[in-house]
């Protein structure tokens, strides 16, 4: 095996370079950095733009039946600057997973029906929603901590919310500050 | 105020028809937490138009009636207790029940 010793690595002709060919594999080895300062694509990418968000206090008046955005305003972490007036927006194109806990309680009366799911530039997307109906309308849920998940492809500049819904038997509802949303990107 | 979903209920319910919120639902509200309030998202009622703001208003009074009275049936329901502990309570004395049942219902009344 020899070394080879070079400042730079340019293409002979045109704009293409390639390392390696199929099968082969390319290792960097361990103390090692490799540094990118231009576009990564097909890697490098997974678990980048990170955020995870929570209330400060209680998100309170969410009304009856009614579709409401959650407001995060205590930020755990924000890698890349992504998430600012409760919704997170995407740096580039690409595959995004989002979880988020939607802590909600009835303030006045208890509930038969606990919804949450994603808004994708504001409209509601269907393939994250996730509901518990109490079957005959029965008001007996006091207080919940419900999980909405999913994995969204974005293009770059579309962003992301966290809306909810609570059927009361009267009055309004509360999200405490335990509520939290987070993600990243996967692909 | 009545809530919104209040007075849509009572507007369907006083053309005949029937609101409802679920996921295939015909009706969907939403709040963008903006300050605003509450709104009609999408409005999909078959044979009747969507309320507008005075035909919303014209069920506020009766809405805040059936919040009121919502509480008062919930109310009413918890101190009534379990429903098989009323069939066993009914089937020893019907009587000491019927006293039970109406004294809830006084102390808790209707609007």
């Amino acid at each position: 095996m020899g070394t080879l010793f070079v400042d730079k690595l340019d293409p002979q002709s045109g704009t293409a370079l390639e390392i390696g060919s199929s099968g082969d594999t390319i290792t960097i080895p361990s103390g090692a950095t490799i540094a990118n300062s231009g576009t990564a694509t097909g890697f490098g990418t997974a678990g980048t733009n990170s955020f995870s968000v929570a209330g400060s206090g209680n998100q309170t008046s969410i009304a009856d039946n009614t579709w409401t955005l959650i407001t995060f305003d205590s930020e755990n972490w924000d890698t890349d600057s992504c998430f600012a007036s409760n919704k997170f927006t995407a740096p580039a194109a690409g595959k995004y997973f989002f979880t988020a806990n939607l802590s909600i309680y009835a303030a006045t009366d208890n509930g038969n029906s606990i919804a949450g799911r994603f808004y994708k530039n504001g409209s509601g997307d269907s393939q994250t929603a996730s509901q518990l109906d109490l079957a005959g309308g029965s008001n007996i849920m006091s207080l919940f901590n419900w999980r909405v998940t999913g994995v969204l492809n974005l293009a770059q500049n579309d962003y992301v919310e966290l809306y909810g819904k609570f059927n009361m038997n009267s009055g309004t509802a509360t999200a405490p500050a335990a509520r939290s949303f987070m993600g990243y990107r996967v692909a | 105020m009545a809530s919104l979903s209040t007075k849509v209920k009572l507007y369907c319910t006083a053309n005949s028809k029937t609101a409802d919120f679920g996921p295939e639902g015909n009706v969907s509200l939403q709040d963008d937490s903006d300050g605003k309030g509450p709104y009609i998202a999408s409005w999909s009622v078959s044979g009747l138009a969507q309320p507008s703001d005075s035909d919303l208003a014209a069920h506020d009074t009766a809405g805040n009636t059936e919040e009121t009275n919502n509480t008062v049936r919930s109310t009413r329901k918890a101190a009534y207790g379990d429903i098989g502990d009323q069939l066993d309570e009914i089937y020893k004395d019907i009587d000491a029940w019927k006293v039970r049942i109406k004294a809830i219902k006084d102390a808790n009344p209707k609007s």
